[in-house]
């Protein structure tokens, strides 16, 4: 206790050159929350949009969907969705379920009589899948209803390379699940923007039963299950294969984050530039403190020969410097994290920083700064670290002075 | 004669330093025996190896070459943390500029020696209040050392030096930085202390009127000590 007695009084000795040291690690630990709070929260809607307009939470298939469902796609469709909806949908421990609903999909062809592009037809319930329809963007026109029999929404890039307006009839073409080739008609009611540029070059929404009656077949491709949170998807896995274990159904189902190849790309992408941010702070605030260590050892070269001379240690004297170093660190640390929470705070109450599209994406969107423990606690101790190595070696090398020399340096 | 209980011994010692590119001998094969008890003074001209031998008997250098006993211990044989804790239990130190920690009280200032031998807490307070009382700073225990005068922080210093109840205590000019007036009176608390508790006092000095304080004067000339 008494080294931390010491050190703190030594620490607040040099009011000014502590108060700059503390600029520093404010300063990258300030930035380290507001770039990671930044990026968390581009995960947090990138992930999101993906899960509500893609993938949901969790898919269902008939087993075997996934090694050979490419392949051979008519194989492996889940012949009784309905039933099997039904039995998914009561839950031993009820989870609130967004939504719980069967797609059936395609890929083919859309031509407008002039131009003819690759499509891939998603066959959904209008009705039950209100909760998805919802983020997706209608630029154009109106969401499919379930009323609707022969009407599409189509992807907004796919739109555009179509030069079509909403009104519009196009055929789709498409071969049957026995592999006879089929085309029909559809009115486009909509143009559909989800934000992920791959997606939204190739999909046209249509009502299941149309897409039924072009692949002749009542069965469908997938379930998929929308729940409350995304954090409750581990939870709600073994739940679901617990159904379908007791049931004896023939299925197997996936989770999203297998299926979002793109979501994880854009994560790797990121953390790699949040990496070298890291590093570079941490250099930076590294050096920073080394430097005013170095400084105030200098100054108090006389003071550690008299520590020496009446006992103290080379141990001693290094200790002496390292808990200065790790109380300027943990104390650094917190004031770091309370001004980047404050400045994460302030920018979101400004509304927010405008970001141009990322890659993949088709709009700019306006970026708030996501607050999470998990970045809070690694700036804190990324500063605390830097800190206690960056005072090691001047605390070493305090401890090497000569005794003579030192106490009789003017 | 060397005795067998001396407390000092150095036989033939040199120290030879670097000073820039020139080679400095500040002490040319030096003996010198010190006895528990003793109150000695050793003078000379800045410049003439004081510093240099009072260094030397403190473990704070090496000797070039020759042998420095302390109890009759060859001080070579010595590890590193031997002789701090040598230094704390048997030496004390007094030097001209005080060398006080500053951001210490008065009182935290005498008690950190005690500190480093993790003595219990009402012990400490206990002995250094003893000795705070002995050189008249009782009041002054809560004052930093710059705002004590230069007397009141030497007398600090002396406080420091015998808190440990050491066997020798060593004074580089203790009065250098000191008025006439004042030096006399700290001369005058370290030889009471030398009666009371019976510590051996070796101090170097440059003044005349200081040096004859002692019992017994060495006089240092250019690296050679004569009685």
């Amino acid at each position: 206790m008494k080294t931390v007695r010491l050190a703190l009084r030594n620490i607040f000795r040099n009011k000014r050159r502590t108060a700059i040291t503390f600029l520093a690690i404010i300063s990258g630990s300030s930035a380290i929350i507001v770039f990671g709070g930044y990026v968390e929260f581009s995960y947090w809607g990138l992930r999101e949009t993906v899960i509500n307009t893609q993938f949901a939470h969790i898919q269902i298939y008939k087993k075997g969907y996934m090694e050979k469902g490419v392949t051979e796609p008519a194989k492996y469709l889940i012949k009784d969705p309905d039933s099997v909806e039904k039995a998914i949908a009561v839950f031993p421990n009820v989870k609130y379920m967004r939504m719980l609903s069967s797609r059936l999909s395609f890929s083919g062809l859309v031509s407008t009589g002039e131009k003819t592009i690759a499509c891939w037809g998603i066959g959904v319930n209008p009705e039950k899948e209100k909760e998805m329809s919802y983020f997706e963007s209608i630029i154009d026109g109106q969401q499919l209803t379930a009323e609707m029999q022969e009407e599409g929404v189509v992807g907004a890039e796919l739109m555009k390379a179509l030069g079509a307006k909403v009104g519009d009839n196009v055929t789709i073409l498409t071969s049957t699940v026995a592999g006879v080739i089929n085309a029909a008609d559809i009115k486009v009611v909509g143009v559909a923007q989800t934000g992920t540029k791959e997606y939204d070059s190739v999909f046209i929404k249509l009502p299941i039963k149309f897409v039924r009656r072009m692949l002749n077949t009542e069965s469908a491709e997938k379930i998929l299950i929308l729940l409350d949170k995304t954090e409750e998807v581990p939870t709600v896995v073994p739940l679901v294969q617990k159904i379908i274990d007791d049931k004896g159904l023939d299925l197997e189902l996936q989770t999203w984050d297998k299926l979002a190849d793109f979501y994880h790309k854009v994560v790797n992408l990121y953390e790699g530039i949040f990496n070298v941010m890291k590093v570079i702070i941490g250099i930076i605030v590294f050096f920073s403190i080394a430097n005013t260590m170095s400084m105030s050892i200098f100054e108090r070269t006389k003071e550690i020969g008299t520590l020496r001379a009446i006992g103290t240690t080379k141990w001693g004297i290094t200790k002496l410097f390292l808990v200065e170093g790790v109380l300027i660190g943990i104390l650094g640390g917190i004031l770091g994290v309370l001004f980047g929470v404050l400045a994460a705070k302030v920018i979101n109450l400004a509304g927010g920083i405008e970001i141009s599209p990322p890659p993949g994406m088709t709009t700019s969107f306006v970026t708030m700064i996501l607050v999470v423990p998990k970045v809070l606690l690694y700036s804190f101790f990324l500063t605390a670290l830097v800190s206690v190595l960056s005072s090691l070696y001047p605390a070493i090398k305090a401890s090497r002075l000569k005794i003579v020399d030192a106490i009789h340096y003017v | 004669m060397t005795q067998a209980s001396s407390l000092i011994v150095l036989e033939k010692v040199s120290k030879t330093y670097q000073l820039g590119k020139v080679e400095v001998r500040a002490l040319k094969e030096v003996d010198f025996e010190v006895q528990e008890g003793e109150f000695v003074s050793v003078c000379g001209p800045s410049g003439s190896g004081k510093s240099t031998l009072l260094n030397l008997i403190g473990c704070i250098d090496t000797p070039t070459s020759g042998k420095v006993s302390i109890l009759g211990k060859d001080v070579k044989e010595f590890s590193d943390a031997a002789l701090s804790k040598m230094r704390n239990k048997i030496i004390g130190f007094i030097f001209q500029s005080f060398n006080l920690i500053p951001v210490l009280t008065a009182f935290e200032n005498v008690e950190y020696p005690l500190v480093l031998q993790d003595m219990p807490k009402n012990t400490r307070v206990e002995k250094v209040a003893t000795l705070m009382k002995e050189v008249g700073l009782a009041d002054f225990g809560k004052h930093r050392p710059d705002e004590l005068s230069g007397g009141q922080r030497q007398r600090v210093a002396i406080a420091r030096a015998l808190v440990t109840g050491p066997k020798l205590v060593l004074a580089d000019e203790p009065t250098a930085n000191l008025d006439s007036k004042t030096g006399i009176e700290i001369l005058d608390l370290m030889q009471k202390m030398n009666e009371e508790h019976r510590t051996t006092f070796i101090f170097s000095t440059h003044d005349p009127k200081i040096e004859k304080y002692a019992k017994k004067i060495y006089a240092m000339v250019d690296g050679k000590l004569s009685l």
